[in-house]
């Protein structure tokens, strides 16, 4: 194995192995990606992959969203079937309450064009019949939609490996250290050097931020996820908690707990979980669940990605990220303009690491 | 073994299915299980994960006391929403969207 790259990135999963096809587009070789298990084993892998726009707040970060989701038809294209399916997002509320801040949603959204419509009772029934008739209204935007998490990473990874990229897994990084214009990388599996080096660690950003001396503040946040045996196809759209895959199996779970690393399933919060399915919708009382499983996300400490530069040492990158699997192509491409060009075409200013420094010295 | 063999009969997976993702470095259950569905099915690996441990075993040469079993997860058999179901309609860690979109002067941020 050569031991010299143009480009390092440590870290496979969804965010890193976007990084590394969409750097190989332009550079074909000199490319390593890193990863101290295998890509999916974390966070990428154990995820119920909506690619969702409509209710992030606030609008900046929707819109960003947006792009991304926009890049999938065409990265679909590219790579292969991923399973993308642009099937339109349904959040329903059951308490006429919501309607008003749905509506201030719907306002606001407006005005960077996302279009966010607000049902009524017999819209939101009309759209998806199997929802709780006890349902007050849903928001709904025909932008968002899912993906088939395994085979997104999966073409990733052999769309950039057909590119050049070299892919050296089950090699954890142990070391990194900074020379005149040039890492050194020391792995479990030997020590690479490279020109460029991106931080892709995911869930491990922390981690792998204090081998450079910096803090990447991200922390992890776990979610249980149940999945059923396979129904006939029945729901039309992913609905905010559930969605239905394309064989047939519904994957059901909006739930968040600080647990660190522990990825156990609870009983309680499978059974929330099983709750929130029946009150949505009442006719998978009958589905068989077949497996509980939870994922770390990786969340950083603002909610809002790390993307960019690391200031202070030259040619060091980061890209770390909530919702990796919607933001993959959009990252992807920023990034490989940044190391490659040295700017990006959607500034990303805003995602610097830089903002967690300004709010200490606040 | 034949390379048309099922390994996985809940998902239909074929042994040349599995050998080609250890050719592309996947080392464990769960790995192949990912990229093929090998294991997915309503028997949740009951039955192919010895089959899947030869495979690697063969391919890669490693010990079988070296390959990690399959991570198992509740419920070891199917069971139905509703009976995992306790019906309340209060939740605590489950969340609905519209909790998560902030408002700020009665704008959204």
């Amino acid at each position: 194995m050569e031991t010299s790259y143009e480009t390092i990135i440590i870290g496979g999963g969804v965010v890193g192995s976007s990084i590394a096809y969409h750097l190989s587009e332009r550079n074909k070789g000199g490319i390593l990606v890193l990863d101290k298990k295998f890509p999916l084993s974390g966070t990428s892998g154990s995820t119920q992959a909506w690619v969702w726009v409509h209710n992030k707040t606030p609008s900046w970060y929707a819109e960003f969203s947006m792009y991304s989701a926009e890049l999938y038809p065409y990265l679909s294209k590219k790579i292969g079937d991923v399973e993308y399916k642009r099937t339109g997002g349904l959040s329903p509320f059951f308490n006429e309450a919501d309607r008003e801040k749905a509506l201030l949603l719907a306002k606001t959204y407006e005005s960077i064009g996302i279009k966010i419509k607000v049902l009524t009772r017999e819209e939101a029934l009309e759209k998806e019949p199997s929802l709780n008739p006890e349902v007050a209204g849903a928001t709904y935007s025909s932008i968002d939609g899912n993906v088939n998490p395994f085979r997104l990473v999966d073409r990733y990874m052999r769309a950039a490996k057909k590119n050049g990229v070299q892919y050296s897994t089950y090699n954890k990084v142990t070391e990194i250290q900074k020379l005149p214009g040039k890492f050194m990388v020391v792995s479990q599996k030997g020590t690479f050097q490279c020109k460029n080096l991106v931080l892709a660690g995911g869930t491990w950003s922390r981690e792998l931020g204090k081998m450079v001396d910096i803090t990447i503040p991200i922390n992890q946040l776990r979610g249980q996820i149940l999945v059923t045996e396979p129904l006939k196809p029945f729901l039309n759209y992913t609905i905010s908690g559930l969605r239905q895959a394309f064989n047939g199996e519904v994957l059901i779970g909006y739930s968040m707990e600080k647990e660190g690393f522990n990825r156990a399933t609870t009983l309680e919060v499978m059974q929330e979980t099983a709750n929130l399915a029946v009150h949505y919708v009442p006719s998978l009382r009958k589905a068989k669940v077949v497996r509980a499983f939870s994922g770390i996300r990786a969340m950083p400490e603002d909610g809002f990605p790390i993307l960019g530069r690391i200031p202070g040492v030259e040619n060091l990158f980061v890209a770390a990220t909530h919702s990796g699997v919607t933001l993959s192509p959009l990252i992807g491409t920023l990034m490989t303009e940044l190391i490659l060009d040295g700017d990006t075409s959607i500034p990303i200013d805003r995602y610097s690491i830089t903002r967690f420094n300004n709010m200490e010295t606040k | 073994m034949d390379k048309s063999t099922i390994i996985c009969r809940c998902e239909e997976i074929s042994l040349e299915e599995i050998e080609k993702v250890i050719s592309n470095g996947a080392r464990t259950f769960d790995d192949i299980k990912r990229l093929t569905r090998c294991g997915m099915g309503p028997c949740q690996s009951k039955i192919c994960n010895c089959l899947v441990a030869a495979a690697i075993n063969e391919k890669t040469g490693t010990p079988f006391h070296e390959i990690p079993l399959p991570r198992m997860r509740m419920p070891i058999s199917p069971i139905k929403l509703d009976t995992l179901a306790t019906n309340s309609t209060t939740f605590s860690s489950v969340k609905s969207v519209l909790d998560e979109v902030e408002l700020e002067d009665g704008k959204v941020r």
